[in-house]
């Protein structure tokens, strides 16, 4: 059973709090035990506030949710918080608390860390943000996670966050830290081409099913070198959903017979002698 | 032979199956007027030029002088107006307004006529908030030597203003030539519907949701650090900013500032063109998204002159990570056509190739469905005298009631969606013949 809660304007207005919810939650145990999936969603005005004062409660409310599988902080639409405006805070904790979770889902990078980053179960990390710092990116491939099978990172653009470069990401390519990693993500990227070449004949890809480069400004530059690599021919997926190159590229992707997803074509935007290029989450 | 063409005129003003449609001619919402008409067997309608109409009052003349060269000309034309024979129901003359936007002659025509120098029978009556009704203003020789400029918002507190005055007269004249027809919609409804603020306030005092207002805003002098203040002051953070008298996403805003770091976001369709000796307004294709706070002030503190409509930001409910909102078209006694419009961004409206899909195929339960009908419905029988409207309907992410964000009196040009088997026009004209005619 999936549980969602969320704090919207109105109610963080008249005084609900996450934290009374949580140990509402939790004030009948039996129930808690179908628990599979929690999301947090808007933890009242995200854009104004971290969720601190309801990660205690949070934490007392694990070992009452022995079933849960999977945990979602931060699952807001542009709607109710735009992402790169969403205050995260240290959650490194929270996912120590909660040894019995395999995937952790994370919505907004501003004030994001994840400290200590050790979890001997856990086969999903996913962050979706406007702009990854390097800070985390160094925390996560610091960090100890023997489990974990798939990884997508929303890197961003520097405007919303994101203050690395390509090689800030280099190590996730060719010193990947993570042994049984069968899916790689490093998506939504304003350096997307940069990526893609330097991921062609990575590494880590002889370890990889699928390589997840969507979201981001690819163009024809990086497919080139992507289309050109054997390591490439070898994944059982390619995700390039989302992405500038043109329509021969896309041509030459399906004579390959690859599975490769080139759905979502963008338009470059010509401003001028500019041309300009977003990821998706930037928008 | 002999017959006169007056004679003639007058035989089809009694005739059983009459319709007068106020319009711009050969566009798609005329075309599908009369292709309504044909599928049910009526005869054509008399259309009526806006840009005649503003010519009319312009010199002077009369609705009955108008009609009957009308008549006159479209009985020689293509479009021979028949005077059918057999009808099987007991019709009277209906009367239809339809849209007069786009068409830059009769756009230059509203704003002359809105000028405090226009000529003619003028009449501000039907204007909802007459002291509220001023923008930058210009003499109606001025609006006259306007040249088109694409996308364009040309002068729209003084525009409103004429087309309120086109209303009144239309409104007098035919209740003086033709007391037996019944306007469709209203025309003093559609003076209210189309401006957001007296809307909202007709709306609100009637018990039907609409969302909140930022309050102490009303007015035309209210400008960006007004708007900023009342923020600041009761607690809300984000809001959609209207141009008051706005169509589909024309003059709409989606504001929002981060009360920690202080960083504003503009999402909207408006664009400033730097490139003459004053700056002006456009619509652009496609939504910008700004970021710096001078054009942000820019922007706000312009549609504050011409005057604005101000409400909280509902967090609209999403699908498939997309947020949405529903238009929704009723007739008086029932609801029809409903198309739900999906966007990435807070603006869903149709124009910006955003993608919609019937309600019937989205994730809405029969339970939502009815409750959208039942309060659009709510919000068209605050106007007694309107027969249909297209209703935009945001459902709250929060999964409580739904609200009215927009009435639209010319809402119903919607392609490729039926509804009982009919197009809108089709429905509405059917809806019509069922429960107004004997």
């Amino acid at each position: 059973m999936e549980v969602k809660f969320s704090v919207d304007y109105d109610q963080n207005e008249k005084g609900v709090r996450l934290k009374d919810l949580i140990t509402g939650l939790v004030s009948d145990p039996e129930p808690c035990r179908g628990i599979t999936s929690l999301i947090i969603g808007d933890w009242g005005a995200a854009y104004e506030d971290t969720m601190d004062d309801a990660i205690p409660a949070l934490i007392e409310a694990s070992p009452l949710l022995p079933n849960l599988k999977s945990l979602y902080i931060g699952d807001m639409s542009s709607e109710e918080c735009e992402v790169s405006w969403i205050n995260q805070t240290n959650l490194g904790p929270l996912l120590a608390a909660y040894p019995q979770i395999e995937s952790f889902t994370i919505q907004g990078s501003t004030g994001l860390s994840l400290e200590p980053l050790h979890h001997d179960k856990l086969h999903t990390l996913t962050i979706i943000c406007g702009g990854l710092p390097k800070s985390v990116l160094n925390e996560i491939y610091n960090a100890h996670l023997p489990e974990l099978t798939t990884l997508t990172l929303y890197l961003g653009v520097e405007d919303y966050g994101f203050d690395g470069s390509i090689e800030d990401i280099l190590p996730f390519l060719n010193q990947n830290p993570f042994p049984k990693l069968k899916y790689l993500g490093l998506t939504d990227s304003e350096i997307q081409d940069e990526i893609a070449i330097a991921a062609a004949n990575a590494p880590v890809l002889e370890q990889l099913d699928t390589l997840d480069l969507s979201n981001g400004t690819l163009s024809d530059k990086g497919a080139e070198a992507l289309i050109n690599s054997d390591a490439v021919k070898k994944l059982k997926h390619l995700n390039l959903n989302y992405h500038y190159m043109s329509d021969t590229m896309i041509k030459r992707w399906k004579d390959t017979g690859l599975s490769v997803d080139t759905g979502d074509q963008q338009e470059v935007d010509e401003d001028g002698e500019y041309e300009w290029r977003y990821p998706a989450l930037t928008e | 032979m002999n017959r006169s063409p007056s004679s003639s005129y007058q035989q089809w003003l009694a005739s059983a199956s009459a319709c007068i449609l106020f319009g711009n001619p050969n566009n798609k919402r005329t075309a599908g007027w009369q292709q309504a008409r044909a599928h049910h067997h009526l005869s054509s309608a008399l259309v009526v030029p806006y840009i005649r109409i503003l010519h009319t009052i312009r010199v002077g003349e009369s609705l009955d002088d108008l009609l009957q060269a009308v008549f006159q000309r479209q009985s020689h034309q293509s479009h021979p107006i028949e005077v059918a024979s057999s009808i099987s129901h007991q019709v009277p003359l209906l009367l239809r307004l339809d849209a007069p936007g786009d068409h830059f002659a009769v756009e230059r025509e509203l704003i002359a006529l809105g000028a405090s120098d226009a000529e003619g029978d003028i009449d501000d009556r039907l204007v909802p908030l007459d002291a509220y009704t001023v923008g930058h203003l210009i003499s109606a020789t001025e609006a006259r030597r306007l040249q088109p400029q694409h996308g364009r918002i040309w002068y729209p507190a003084q525009w409103f203003r004429g087309y309120c005055r086109l209303l009144s007269w239309l409104q007098r004249e035919v209740s003086i030539l033709l007391p037996q027809a019944q306007w469709m919609n209203d025309p003093a409804d559609i003076a209210v519907m189309f401006d957001k603020r007296r809307c909202h306030q007709w709306l609100h005092a009637a018990g039907v949701a609409v969302p909140p207002l930022v309050p102490d805003l009303l007015g035309q002098q209210s400008n960006y650090e007004q708007l900023r203040l009342s923020m600041e002051q009761h607690r809300i953070y984000r809001v959609f900013i209207k141009l008051f008298c706005g169509s589909a996403a024309s003059g709409v805003i989606a504001y929002q500032y981060n009360p920690r770091t202080g960083a504003e976001i503009a999402t909207t369709t408006i664009g400033i063109d730097h490139s003459g000796h004053e700056p002006f307004y456009y619509n652009s294709g496609r939504l910008r998204r700004y970021t710096d706070s001078a054009t942000i002030v820019q922007i706000i503190d312009w549609l504050g002159r011409e005057g604005m409509h101000v409400e909280r930001w509902i967090s609209k409910d999403s699908w498939q990570n997309k947020a949405y909102d529903i238009r929704q078209l009723v007739c008086r006694y029932e609801s029809g056509h409903a198309v739900m419009r999906l966007s990435h961004t807070p603006i869903t409206n149709l124009h910006l190739r955003n993608e919609r899909l019937l309600v019937d195929q989205s994730h809405l339960s029969a339970e939502q469905v009815l409750q959208i009908q039942h309060i659009a419905s709510a919000g068209l029988h605050c106007f007694p005298n309107s027969f249909c409207a297209g209703i935009d309907v945001l459902v709250p992410s929060s999964g409580g009631h739904p609200y009215i964000i927009d009435m639209n009196p010319f809402g119903d040009l919607l392609y490729y969606v039926e509804h009982q088997g009919l197009g809108t026009y089709a429905w509405e004209l059917q809806q019509w013949l069922e429960h107004e005619c004997i």
